[in-house]
């Protein structure tokens, strides 16, 4: 079966879309246009047109990838980088761990300083860096910071629980629902402290993950 | 091989930077339309190896204010963008042509002596 004409254009002209991705829209629209207009004009002056004269048309065109790089060169923007893959330096991977552990490692501080690595990096655009920075600020010391409030205020009775709680006079652990059963059952808020806590555990990991996926990625092309 | 590869490189480059100037010279005495500038300069063996390269260059030469635009209707099919050259681009052209005899001189200087 062989393609149509109209199908081949139009794929080629789908094909030189994307190549020119990162080309200015109102530049790229101004070239597909143009090109679009100049195998309409040369289609026009065809007596019987065949599928190899357009095939023709399209292949003195030339290939979309090289119109695209000449646009490129000719608009200075800087070409993809994936002809050289970015590689995460010291900072990607300490701006990571930092994030992640920094604010168990120095309270707080450790976590503040992996949000200005995270920052300073070019490795990641805009919205990975505000989602690096809001999901979960402080990283796992938050977690772990409420994991210790929790501990404490559950022992006094507060209801931001853990499954266990500590008899304070023996020290002795026993089940909270057996326990609470005779006074209040298991509330809603120790409910849903435990799924917060959990949150905040998963949360930072996931970012820390989703991050360090972005990096293996290529950075944003720049319009110089 | 590796030789042959860089000097292919070269005068691609050459001829990039030397189209611009044709395509304002193609402009001096009339307006003409993408297709039609392209028609013109495919009938000069090897000035274009893809002809599609011509419309990045026409856009950008109509931001720089080298040339202009203007839409007309066609007679056989839809309205056609024509480009016209203006006070700016023809002083370029001017300015290139002085500059570009004296290159050429220079590199025919030694080039045609050594062959001859």
């Amino acid at each position: 079966m062989s393609t149509t004409p109209d199908k081949l254009v139009e794929r080629y002209l789908k094909h030189l879309e994307v190549e020119l991705d990162d080309v200015p829209r109102d530049r790229r629209r101004e070239i597909v246009d143009e090109i679009a207009g100049h195998i309409a004009e040369a289609r026009a002056g065809l007596e019987h047109e065949s599928e190899a004269d357009v095939r023709n048309i399209l292949e003195g065109l030339g290939d979309p990838a090289d119109i695209a790089e000449d646009a490129r060169e000719r608009f200075d923007v800087q070409p993809p980088a994936q002809a050289q893959p970015f590689k995460p330096g010291w900072m990607e991977i300490a701006a990571l761990v930092l994030l992640l552990i920094g604010g168990i490692v120095i309270p707080f501080f450790g976590w503040v300083i992996g949000v200005v690595l995270l920052w300073a990096s070019n490795a990641w655009n805009v919205r990975d860096k505000i989602i690096g920075t809001l999901v979960v600020p402080g990283g796992l010391g938050l977690s772990l910071f409420l994991l210790l409030y929790a501990a404490s205020s559950s022992g006094g009775g507060g209801s931001l629980g853990t499954l266990c709680e500590v008899d304070p006079t023996s020290g002795r652990e026993f089940n909270c629902s057996s326990q609470a059963s005779s006074s209040t059952g298991v509330g809603f808020t120790d409910v849903l402290g435990i799924l917060l806590l959990i949150a905040v555990v998963i949360a930072p990991v996931l970012t820390t993950a989703y991050l360090g996926y972005r990096l293996r990625r290529r950075p944003v092309a720049a319009v110089a | 091989m590796v030789a042959a590869g860089k000097q292919d490189a070269l005068l691609a480059q050459m001829r990039k930077g030397t189209l611009q100037y044709c395509v304002l010279a193609l402009l001096v005495n009339e307006e003409r339309y993408g297709f039609d500038l392209v028609r013109a300069l495919a009938e000069m063996d090897g000035m274009v190896t893809s002809e599609g390269t011509i419309y990045p260059l026409l856009s950008r030469l109509r931001r720089d204010g080298l040339v202009e635009t203007t839409w007309r209707e066609s007679t056989s099919g839809p309205p056609r963008r024509y480009y016209k050259l203006t006070t700016a681009g023809r002083a370029s052209l001017d300015a290139f042509k002085g500059e570009w005899s004296r290159f050429r001189d220079a590199v025919d200087h030694f080039v045609e002596r050594e062959a001859g």
